[in-house]
């Protein structure tokens, strides 16, 4: 064994390395200044300062006195309690029929109207449905979920060839492989907002254009996560499968699809949720479903219906996460 | 019939691993490479499918050129054992199984896992013939013992009625009792088919008995040629005393150099 011409060190004087490098500390100071240089330009400081001024202001009972304090409280006032019922005021009195209501709603001669300060400024002869208007954000929840599932199945549909040629050992090509992982970089970078934009321009607003958005956005990262996981898969039964004279397709199917299903169903439910969030947002921009009332409502400072939206949001995406999960477990199965 | 003519394999990094090979293996033997780590065995027997491509040389299978070209009407005639198992583990045996006929399968067909009714009959022949039970046919790999997961392999390699069987350390993952096993199963599953096996081992006396014929190799020659029984201590000495050379100065790859280092010290 002992070929060797110097006399190996016995182990007591082995150099051991010190877990905290003077590098490490080096690097820690740069990026410290590096983060106190920004935090001035991002106004992280003025950001932290007016948060501690209101919270002072707070505890000294003198909430007035901080403007941050002051924004907060005319929300929150208003927030609560969430307005749940609508109203349509009755134009003829003469001809108001009381058989005809629908179902739970009701006539109220003095339903009070408030200004966006919550005070009362009117009173008004209308039909009032008690959970008028929740019905109402839940149907748009829908719209807006059925949005989001289009945009889900529109992405996977994009990112299979781009995971097929996207990965190193399918691709057929260099130049393939090339131009499949750049579609996928430039998909991922133009944010869903601006393609919703963009592809409103060609559409006309709607569901269709928020469609589009959502399933050419999030192609991006599907493509790039589907194609870097089969490019990590065990080579053993790909290698068996290809020795036999499989075709690639085939390898594909039955030694990678395999192993990487469980991944890929963690990636679709994770963008499934995610499409139900920026659905919501893409509402603002006019692409369908319930952001178009959020940004409405928004803009008028009804900021109890604003509540009401973004608590059913929660809820929604907190329902369907369960729902996911429970699928998730049934398809993987152990 | 497989002949090599010169047969050379030399790697990027410089390493040798199979030098001017020259050998015939008949139809329907049970031929065993002998050799410790870094020996060559390995490439020797993916010479034959391809896996691994000659730098100079020729190697021919039933008298067709063993060249990209003629590997689609090569490969499917070739099954391989593997020293991992290489089996698909979140699949099930049956589909494991299933799996090794897919040269035979159209794509259409395979996409959509539409197996004739005949070849899935087969394959619960052969899954019976290797010693595993109905009740294993809807089980993952993952669920099966190291053993247990080489039978499904050899089922899997004899799906297609393949004219010559690759073992590439088919044992050197799984303890000598159940070495013994494997290797008597893919001896006998050979001869009642009258397939040729190539089988790269590093044990000498399994070799011995099961083997129809040794070669033995030592830094990508061949040093040894002939019968079980005329393999004395002091010719496997010497086949060894080359791989023993050889990893001190090449880089040792875990597990089978620790098999070939036990095998080693026990001659």
């Amino acid at each position: 064994m002992n070929n060797d011409t110097t006399t190996p060190k016995p182990a007591a004087e082995w150099q051991l390395r010190s877990v905290y490098s003077t590098r490490l500390f080096a690097l820690l100071a740069v990026g410290a200044v590096l983060l106190a240089i920004s935090a001035h330009r991002s106004e992280v400081d003025k950001g932290l300062a007016d948060s501690g001024r209101a919270i002072v202001a707070v505890v000294r009972g003198k909430p007035e006195s901080s403007r941050v304090a002051r924004g907060w409280l005319r929300f929150l006032s208003q927030a609560f309690p969430l307005v749940i019922a609508s109203y349509e005021p009755i134009e003829n009195p003469e001809e108001f029929n009381p058989d005809t209501l629908p179902a739970f709603a009701y006539r109220d001669t003095k339903y009070p109207i408030k200004d966006t300060m919550g005070d009362v400024v009117r009173y008004v002869d209308a039909v009032v449905k008690p959970i008028g208007y929740l019905t109402y954000v839940g149907g748009l929840l829908v719209q807006t979920i059925e949005i989001a599932i289009w945009g889900t199945i529109l992405s996977v549909l994009i990112s299979i060839p781009l995971a097929y040629f996207g990965a190193a050992g399918y691709t057929p090509n260099k130049f393939s492989y090339n131009v499949a992982r750049a579609i996928c970089n430039m998909n991922r970078a133009i944010p869903e907002l601006i393609a919703a934009l963009v592809f409103a321009v060609a559409y006309g607003q709607g569901a269709w254009a928020g469609i589009l958005a959502l399933g050419v956005h999030t192609s991006g990262f599907l493509g790039k996560f589907f194609a870097d996981d089969i490019e990590n898969a065990a080579k053993g039964p790909q290698e068996a499968l290809a020795s036999t004279g499989a075709n690639k397709l085939k390898v594909l199917r039955y030694a990678v699809l395999p192993q990487v299903m469980p991944q890929f169903l963690a990636y679709g439910q994770y963008i499934l949720e995610r499409n139900v969030r920026s659905a919501t947002v893409l509402g603002i921009v006019g692409a369908g479903g319930i952001g178009v009332e959020l940004n409405e409502r928004w803009k008028q400072f009804d900021y109890g219906h604003v509540s009401t939206i973004l608590l059913a949001i929660f809820i929604t995406v907190f329902i369907l996460e369960q729902i996911a999960q429970r699928v998730r477990a049934r398809l993987i199965g152990e | 019939m497989i002949r090599f003519k010169a047969a050379r394999k030399r790697f990027a990094d410089g390493t040798v691993a199979v030098d001017d090979l020259t050998l015939e293996i008949p139809a329907g033997q049970f031929c065993v490479f002998l050799g410790a780590s870094g020996a060559g065995k390995s490439s020797v027997l993916k010479l034959v499918n391809g896996m691994v491509q000659p730098t100079s040389g020729r190697v021919e299978f039933d008298g067709i050129e063993v060249v990209p070209r003629t590997y689609r009407e090569i490969r499917p005639r070739i099954a391989m054992v593997h020293q991992q198992f290489n089996l698909v583990l979140r699949s099930t045996i049956l589909r494991n199984v299933l799996a090794g006929a897919l040269p035979g399968t159209s794509t259409t067909a395979a996409m959509l896992s539409l197996f004739p009714a005949e070849l899935q009959q087969k394959a619960c022949r052969l899954l019976e013939r290797v010693g595993l039970s109905e009740k294993h046919l809807y089980r993952r790999a993952a669920h099966l013992s190291g053993g247990q997961q080489q039978r499904v392999a050899i089922a899997r390699a004899f799906i297609l009625d393949p004219t010559l069987v690759l073992a590439d350390e088919p044992v050197a993952s799984l303890d000598p009792e159940i070495s013994r096993g494997i290797l008597q199963l893919l001896r006998d599953a050979s001869r009642e088919s009258g397939t040729t096996v190539m089988c790269s081992l590093h044990q000498p006396d399994l070799a011995r008995e099961f083997a129809d014929r040794i070669v033995g190799l030592a830094r990508g020659k061949v040093i040894f040629d002939g019968l079980p029984d005329q393999l004395d201590e002091e010719m496997i000495g010497r086949i060894y005393a080359g791989a023993r050379a050889a990893r001190e100065t090449a880089e040792d790859d875990g597990p089978v150099a620790l098999g070939a280092l036990t095998a080693s010290e026990a001659v």
